[in-house]
C-alpha cells in the first residue's frame, strides 16, 4: 500500500512535504499575528444602569393616586413606579439640570421645576416631558417647590422672590409677586386660603386664592423650608434647626413651638392622623392633630440620609432626599439598593 | 550523527577527560566566585520591576502618583464588636495607630487619612464664614458631650461617612500611603503589624491590607519557602538513592543543579538583578532542567558500564558522545524560549528572562562536562548503596511504552494526543488574565489576609484604587462647571458597576461645601453655577485647610485633578470591564476643556499589566516556537523536524492554561514567570528519545526495534527524572502561599506531560509518520555507522 502511494507520483508528496514544511511558519505566524492585532476587548455594553443609582438624588416625590409614584431630581433625572415602588422606569427627561420638585394632577398630566427656573410639563404619564418657557429673573432663577391644584392650577415658587402660577396645566405661567431678594421655600392652599413661607422667617399669606398676597408677622428668623395645613385653619411651618411653627387661625398668627430636633426640618405633611416632618440625618419629627407636643425619632439606625420630602400613599410613606425610601410599619426600606 | 562530526567531537571529549583535573578545578574555583556573589543576592519585592514600561497607564500612574495616590496603600480597619466607633477605647486606638504609621519607614507621611489624621476636616459655616477644622487633631474629645459632637459632624461629612466610617458606624478605617521606591516590604509589614497588634483587644478587631502588607507576606514566608526548597531537594536525594541505587547516580545530579544554581544566581548579581521571593519556585523549574540533564548521562553511562566498557572513562565518553546532540539541542532550545519571554516589556520578567537563560546555558558545563568527567573517576564495578530495586517496575513501565507504541494502539495514542490538543486548546480559552479571584492570589482564600480584604470591602467602598485623571487644557479648568459636571456624571456612570464601591472627585467636595454656604440646606448640595462660584467653593475648603489637603482632588492652579474609584476587588474581569467603560464613556463624552487619562493607583496599573501579559504570552510562545523550529532544523536540517517537536509544547501549553483555567488560576503578574518560562518546557525529554531512535537506526534499519532500544535506554533516564521531580515538586503544595502550591502542581504537570508525549507520543509519531530526518529516505538513506567504532579504552 506504501508503494502505491509512492507510486501516486512525485507530486502528492511534494505538496505533503510543502504542507509539513510550511505548516510550523504557518502556526508562528498565526500565533504573531494574534498577538500583536488581536486585543481581547470586553464588552461593557452588558452593563445597564439601574433606574435608582447610588449617586440619584431625589428631591421631589409625589403619588397621584393608586400605585403610582412619581420623583424627580438630580441631573433632570424622572422616574416613574407602577407597584408603588417596587420597580421603577426611567422617563426620558428634556434636561439635565437638577430638578427640585414634582407633582401632578392626576396620572397623566404632572409638572416638575428646577434650577436655573426650569419647568416641564407631561401630558401622557411621563412619555414625553417638555420645557415651557416662564417668567425668568435676570439675578437667579432656582425653583424650589411646585405645587398643584383643581382646574389645571399650579404654583412654584423659588429664588428671588419668585412665585409662578399656571391655570392652564402648566403651558404657561406668570409672576405672581414681584421679584425680591429672598428665596420661597414653600406655598400651600386650601381651597381660597394660601400661604407662602421662605427665607428669613418670612410669611405671606392669601385668602383670595393668590389673588393678593400679605405678610404676616412671623416669631423666628430662620428659614422656613416647608407649610401645610390640613384645614383651613391648622396648619404647621418647619424649618431650619428644628423649627416648627403652629397655627391654629388660618395663618393669621403662628406660634414657635419648642424645638423637637436640632437638624434642618425640609418637610412637613398632614398625614390624616397626624403632623409629621423630615428632614437631615434621617430625623423625624411628629405630632398629634393638635400640634402641640411633638417628638423626635430617627427613622431608622441604619439611614441617616436627609430627606426633602415625605410623602404618603395608602399603606406606606414615600421619603425623597439623598435617596427614594418606603416606610411601612416603622420598616425603613431604601430603594434602588441590594 | 554524521560520522566525521562524530569523530571530531570524540576528540574533544577525549581532550576533556585527559586534562580532567584542570577542567574540574577550573570549575570548582569558579564556581567558588559565583558562590561569593551569590551569596550577596538580594531577595526582595520591587512593585515597580511588576510594571510595563511606557505603558500609558504606568506612565501616568508615576506623573501623579505622589499627589493622587499611588499604587501602595495600606488600609488599616478597626472594627467593634458591640455598638460604634464612638467611643474612647476605639477612637484612642485610631490616634495611636495614626500617630505611630508617621514612623513607619517609607510611608508618605502627608498622605495618613484617619478619624484622628489633622487632613480629616469638618467644614461648618459660622458667623464669622466658613470654618474648617480637624475633626479629632490634635487631642481626642473629652467627654461624651464632645463624642458626640465628633460624630454628628462626622455623621454630617460624606468624605468621612462612607469613606473613613462605615455607614453602620461599626467600623472606621486608617490609610496610609507609601512612597513608591522608598518602601521596603519586609520592615513595613513588620512594624505596621506591631501596631495593628498593638491596637487588637478590648473588642476590637484590628484587619490590616494592601501591596505592601502583601508582599511583606510573602517576604515574610521566605523562611518558610526555603525551607520547602530544602525539603524538596531533600526528597529528591532520597527518590534518586532509591530509584539509581548508586551514590553517583543521586549526587551528580545535584552537583549539577547546585553548581548552575551558583553561576546564576551569581551572573544575577553582577548583572544587578535582584531575586523576587515570588519567583523562587522558577528556579526549581530551572533547576530540574539541569537534572535531568546530568540523570541522562548518568544513566547512559550506567548502561555502557552494564553493556561491558572497559573503564568508566570509556563509559563517560561513550554516554556523553551519544548524548551530546540532544543535550545540546535541549539547552540551547530552551535557553532560546526563556530568552525570548524578555520581550515582554515588564522589567521583572526580563530580569527573570536574563537570569534563566544565563542558568539554563550553564547545564552546558555543568551538565554536559562537570558530570562526565566525575563519571570518568567513579569505577565500573557495581556497587549498590541499598537493596532495594525498583529497576524491574521501571523495565515494566519502559515495556508498556514500547509495547504500546509499536502496536496498533500508536493510533490510538496519536488520535488521543490530537484530541487531547483540540480539547484543551478550546478550554485554555477560558484562561483568565488578571486575577480570576477576589482576594490576592498569591495567598490562600482562607488566609487572614484574604478574610480581612474580604471583611473591609464589604464595610467600605473598596481597598483597591484606580485614579483617572482629569487634565486639562488651561489652568482653572477644574473650575469649569462644564468639567466639574462631566466628571461628576463620569462617576456616576462608573458607579453602575457593582464591584466599584465609590468614586471622589473636586465635584463631591464642592457641592458639599456650597450646602453648607447656604445654610446646610440639602437642595443646595450641587456644584456652582459659574467657574468664579466654584471657585469661591474650592477657595473656602481650602482657606484654614493645610497645604497639601486638596492634593488628592486637585493640584492648586486646578488644572489637573483626579477622580479616584475604589474597588471591592481586582479581579482581571473587574478591571477589564472598567476601563472598557472609561474608555466607552470618555469616547462618547468629550469635555471642552479638559480631558480624561488613564489610569493610576494599584487598580489602574494593574489595568495595564493585564493589558500587556496576555499578547506578551502568546507572543512569547510564538518566538518560543520559531526559536525551537530553527535549532531543530538547523540540527536536522529539516523543517519537519521543526514541526515534529512543536508537538509535545504546543500540548503542553494548552494544557497548561486549562489546568490553570479549570483551577482558576489567572494568568497574572505573578503567574506568568512560570507559565512564560514554562513555555519551551514540553520538549527537552523528546529531543532525548527521538534522537536516541535516530542514533539507533545508524546501526540498522528496523524501526521497530530502534525505537524499543531507545525507550529502554533514553526512556529510563526520562522516567527517572519525571518520577523524581514530579514526586519532590508535589511538596510546594503544602506553601503557606498559594501561589507557589499552584506553580509547583503546575511544573509538576509540565514535567508530567513532558515525560509522557517523550514516551508515548513521540515514538508513536515516529512509527506513524516516518518522518524522513529520522528513519531517512530512499534519496537521503540514514548513514550507517563505521563497524570499527569500538569504545576505546583510555
Amino acid at each position: 500500500m506504501l508503494k502505491a502511494i509512492n507510486k501516486l507520483g512525485k507530486g502528492a508528496r511534494a505538496i505533503t512535504s510543502v504542507g509539513t514544511s510550511s505548516l510550523p511558519v504557518a502556526i508562528i505566524g498565526g500565533l504573531l499575528y494574534a498577538a500583536f492585532f488581536v486585543k481581547a476587548e470586553p464588552s461593557a455594553g452588558e452593563l445597564k444602569a439601574r433606574p435608582l443609582e447610588r449617586r440619584d438624588a431625589f428631591y421631589g416625590v409625589v403619588a397621584p393616586g393608586g400605585a403610582t409614584l412619581w420623583a424627580a431630581g438630580s441631573n433632570g433625572k424622572i422616574v416613574r413606579s407602577e407597584d408603588g415602588g417596587q420597580t421603577w422606569g426611567v422617563q426620558d427627561s428634556p434636561v439635565a439640570t437638577h430638578l427640585q420638585s414634582i407633582s401632578a394632577w392626576d396620572a397623566q398630566r404632572a409638572v416638575a421645576v428646577g434650577n436655573r427656573g426650569l419647568v416641564v410639563v407631561t401630558e401622557d404619564g411621563g412619555k414625553t416631558w417638555k420645557e415651557v418657557k416662564v417668567p425668568h429673573s435676570e439675578v437667579a432663577n432656582k425653583l424650589l417647590q411646585v405645587h398643584t391644584y383643581a382646574d389645571g392650577v399650579a404654583w412654584a415658587v423659588g429664588e428671588l422672590g419668585a412665585v409662578l402660577k399656571s391655570a392652564d396645566y402648566g403651558a404657561t405661567w406668570t409672576r405672581a409677586l414681584d421679584e425680591k431678594d429672598q428665596a420661597w421655600n414653600d406655598i400651600a392652599f386650601v381651597g381660597q386660603a394660601g400661604w407662602l413661607v421662605g427665607e428669613f422667617g418670612q410669611i405671606l399669606r392669601s385668602t383670595d386664592g393668590g389673588q393678593s398676597w400679605a405678610a404676616v408677622p412671623s416669631p423666628v428668623k430662620t428659614s422656613l423650608m416647608s407649610v401645610s395645613f390640613r384645614d383651613a385653619l391648622h396648619g404647621v411651618a418647619v424649618g431650619l434647626a428644628g423649627t416648627v411653627l403652629v397655627t391654629s387661625d388660618g395663618g393669621a398668627s403662628w406660634k414657635d413651638v419648642p424645638p423637637p430636633t436640632r437638624e434642618h426640618l425640609n418637610c412637613v405633611i398632614w398625614d390624616g392622623a397626624g403632623w409629621v416632618a423630615v428632614g437631615d440625618k434621617g430625623i423625624r419629627v411628629s405630632a398629634g392633630p393638635e400640634a402641640d407636643t411633638w417628638k423626635a425619632s430617627r427613622i431608622s439606625d441604619q439611614d441617616l440620609s436627609w430627606h426633602t420630602q415625605i410623602v404618603k400613599t395608602a399603606d406606606d410613606y414615600v421619603l425623597a432626599g439623598a435617596n427614594l425610601a418606603l416606610l411601612h410599619q416603622d420598616g425603613l426600606r431604601i430603594l434602588g439598593r441590594d | 550523527m554524521k560520522n566525521a562530526t562524530f569523530r571530531a567531537l570524540a576528540r574533544l571529549i577525549d581532550l576533556v577527560l585527559q586534562y580532567r583535573v584542570m577542567v574540574v578545578s577550573a570549575i570548582v574555583g569558579f564556581t567558588c566566585v559565583m558562590g561569593y556573589l551569590a551569596a550577596q543576592i538580594e531577595v526582595k519585592t520591587v512593585f515597580s520591576d511588576l510594571l510595563p514600561r511606557n505603558h500609558p497607564y504606568v506612565e501616568v500612574n508615576n506623573r501623579f502618583k505622589q499627589t493622587f495616590g499611588g499604587s501602595n496603600m495600606v488600609s488599616i480597619m478597626l472594627e467593634v464588636e458591640q455598638g460604634d466607633v464612638f467611643n474612647m477605647t476605639v477612637l484612642k486606638k485610631v490616634q495611636q495607630i495614626t500617630q505611630a504609621l508617621q514612623k513607619v519607614e517609607g510611608v508618605d507621611t502627608y498622605q495618613i487619612a484617619s478619624l484622628a489624621s489633622k487632613k480629616m476636616k469638618e467644614v461648618r459655616a459660622s458667623t464669622e464664614g466658613i470654618e474648617s477644622r480637624p475633626l479629632m487633631w490634635p487631642g481626642l474629645p473629652k467627654d461624651a458631650g464632645e463624642i458626640a459632637t465628633l460624630r454628628e459632624a462626622v455623621l454630617n461629612n460624606p468624605l468621612v461617612y462612607g469613606p473613613y466610617v462605615s455607614i453602620d458606624m461599626r467600623a472606621t478605617l486608617i490609610t496610609a500611603d507609601f512612597i513608591d521606591g522608598a518602601v521596603d516590604y519586609v520592615k513595613a509589614y513588620k512594624q505596621i503589624e506591631e501596631i495593628a497588634d498593638a491596637a487588637r483587644g478590648d473588642g476590637v478587631l484590628v484587619r490590616v491590607v494592601g501591596e505592601p502588607i502583601l508582599y511583606g507576606l510573602v517576604n515574610h514566608y521566605l523562611g518558610e519557602t526555603l525551607q520547602i526548597f530544602m525539603v524538596t531537594v531533600g526528597a529528591l536525594v532520597v527518590l534518586l538513592l532509591l530509584i539509581t541505587r548508586t551514590w553517583h547516580g543521586t549526587l551528580l545530579p545535584l552537583i549539577t543543579g547546585l553548581v548552575s544554581a551558583i553561576w546564576a544566581l551569581g551572573a544575577a548579581k553582577l548583572m544587578h538583578f535582584h531575586l523576587d521571593p515570588l519567583v523562587i519556585v522558577v528556579a526549581f523549574l530551572i533547576t530540574a532542567q539541569a537534572i535531568s540533564n546530568s540523570v541522562q548521562l548518568v544513566s547512559r553511562f550506567d548502561d555502557e558500564v552494564a553493556a561491558g566498557a572497559t573503564s568508566a572513562g570509556a563509559a563517560a565518553r561513550a554516554a556523553l558522545l551519544n548524548l551530546f546532540k540532544p543535550g545540546m539541542l535541549a539547552i540551547v532550545a530552551d535557553a532560546g524560549c526563556v530568552l525570548v519571554v524578555a520581550l515582554t516589556p515588564i522589567p521583572m520578567l526580563e530580569k527573570i528572562s536574563y537570569i534563566g537563560t544565563v542558568w539554563i546555558l550553564s547545564i552546558m558545563l555543568s551538565a554536559m562536562v562537570l558530570t562526565p568527567v566525575l563519571l570518568s573517576w567513579c569505577g565500573v564495578r557495581k556497587r549498590y548503596a541499598h537493596p532495594v530495586n525498583v529497576y524491574p517496575l521501571l523495565q515494566r513501565i519502559l515495556g508498556l511504552c514500547a509495547a504500546v507504541v509499536t502496536s496498533k494502539l500508536r493510533f490510538a495514542v496519536v488520535i488521543g494526543a490530537t484530541v487531547a490538543f483540540a480539547v484543551s486548546g478550546l478550554y485554555a480559552f477560558k484562561l483568565k488574565v488578571g486575577d480570576a479571584n477576589p482576594g490576592s492570589p498569591i495567598l490562600w482564600p482562607d488566609s487572614t489576609y484574604n478574610k480581612d480584604a474580604t471583611a473591609i470591602n464589604q464595610k467600605f467602598q473598596g481597598s483597591d484604587r484606580m485614579f483617572v485623571v482629569v487634565q486639562g487644557k488651561k489652568e482653572g479648568a477644574l473650575k469649569e462647571p462644564s468639567v466639574l459636571e462631566g466628571m461628576e456624571r463620569f462617576q456616576k456612570y462608573m458607579e453602575a458597576q457593582p464591584e466599584v464601591g465609590g468614586s471622589i472627585s473636586l465635584a463631591d467636595i464642592l457641592p458639599a461645601v456650597k450646602r453648607v454656604v447656604r445654610e446646610g440646606n440639602a437642595r443646595y448640595q450641587e456644584l456652582g453655577g459659574s467657574a468664579d462660584e466654584n471657585g469661591e467653593l474650592v477657595y473656602m475648603f481650602v482657606s484654614g485647610a493645610d497645604p497639601g489637603d486638596m492634593d488628592r482632588f486637585a493640584d492648586p492652579q486646578a488644572k489637573n485633578g483626579a477622580v479616584t474609584l475604589f474597588f471591592r476587588d481586582h479581579q482581571g474581569e473587574t478591571i477589564r470591564t472598567a476601563i472598557a467603560r472609561v474608555k466607552e464613556y470618555v469616547a462618547a463624552h468629550k469635555l471642552e476643556d479638559a480631558e480624561f487619562l488613564l489610569a493610576g493607583g494599584l487598580v489602574g496599573v494593574l489595568a495595564a499589566v493585564n493589558e500587556v501579559i496576555l499578547a506578551g504570552q502568546i507572543e512569547s510562545i510564538a518566538f518560543a516556537l520559531l526559536v525551537l523550529v530553527a535549532c531543530c532544523m538547523f540540527t536536522y536540517r529539516s523543517t519537519v523536524a521543526g514541526m515534529f517537536f512543536m508537538v509535545p509544547v504546543l500540548l503542553s501549553n494548552t494544557l497548561t492554561f486549562s489546568y490553570m483555567a479549570w483551577k482558576g488560576i489567572g494568568m497574572n503578574i505573578n503567574t506568568l514567570p512560570v507559565v512564560a518560562l514554562g513555555i519551551g518546557l514540553g520538549v527537552d525529554y523528546s529531543f532525548y528519545i527521538v534522537d536516541g531512535i535516530r542514533e539507533e537506526l545508524h546501526h540498522h534499519k528496523d524501526v521497530g526495534r530502534a525505537i524499543v532500544k531507545s525507550i529502554s535506554t533514553s526512556g529510563k533516564g526520562v522516567l527517572i527524572t519525571a518520577l523524581t521531580l514530579v514526586t519532590s515538586v508535589v511538596l510546594w503544595s503544602f506553601s503557606s502561599l498559594r501561589l507557589q502550591a499552584d506553580m509547583g502542581v503546575l511544573i509538576a504537570i509540565w514535567l508530567f506531560i513532558s515525560a509522557a508525549s517523550a514516551l508515548f507520543l513521540m515514538p508513536a509519531m515516529v512509527y506513524v509518520f516516518r518522518p524522513e530526518f529520522i528513519v531517512g529516505s530512499k534519496r537521503h538513506p540514514i548513514e550507517q555507522a563505521v563497524a570499527a567504532e569500538p569504545i576505546q579504552a583510555t
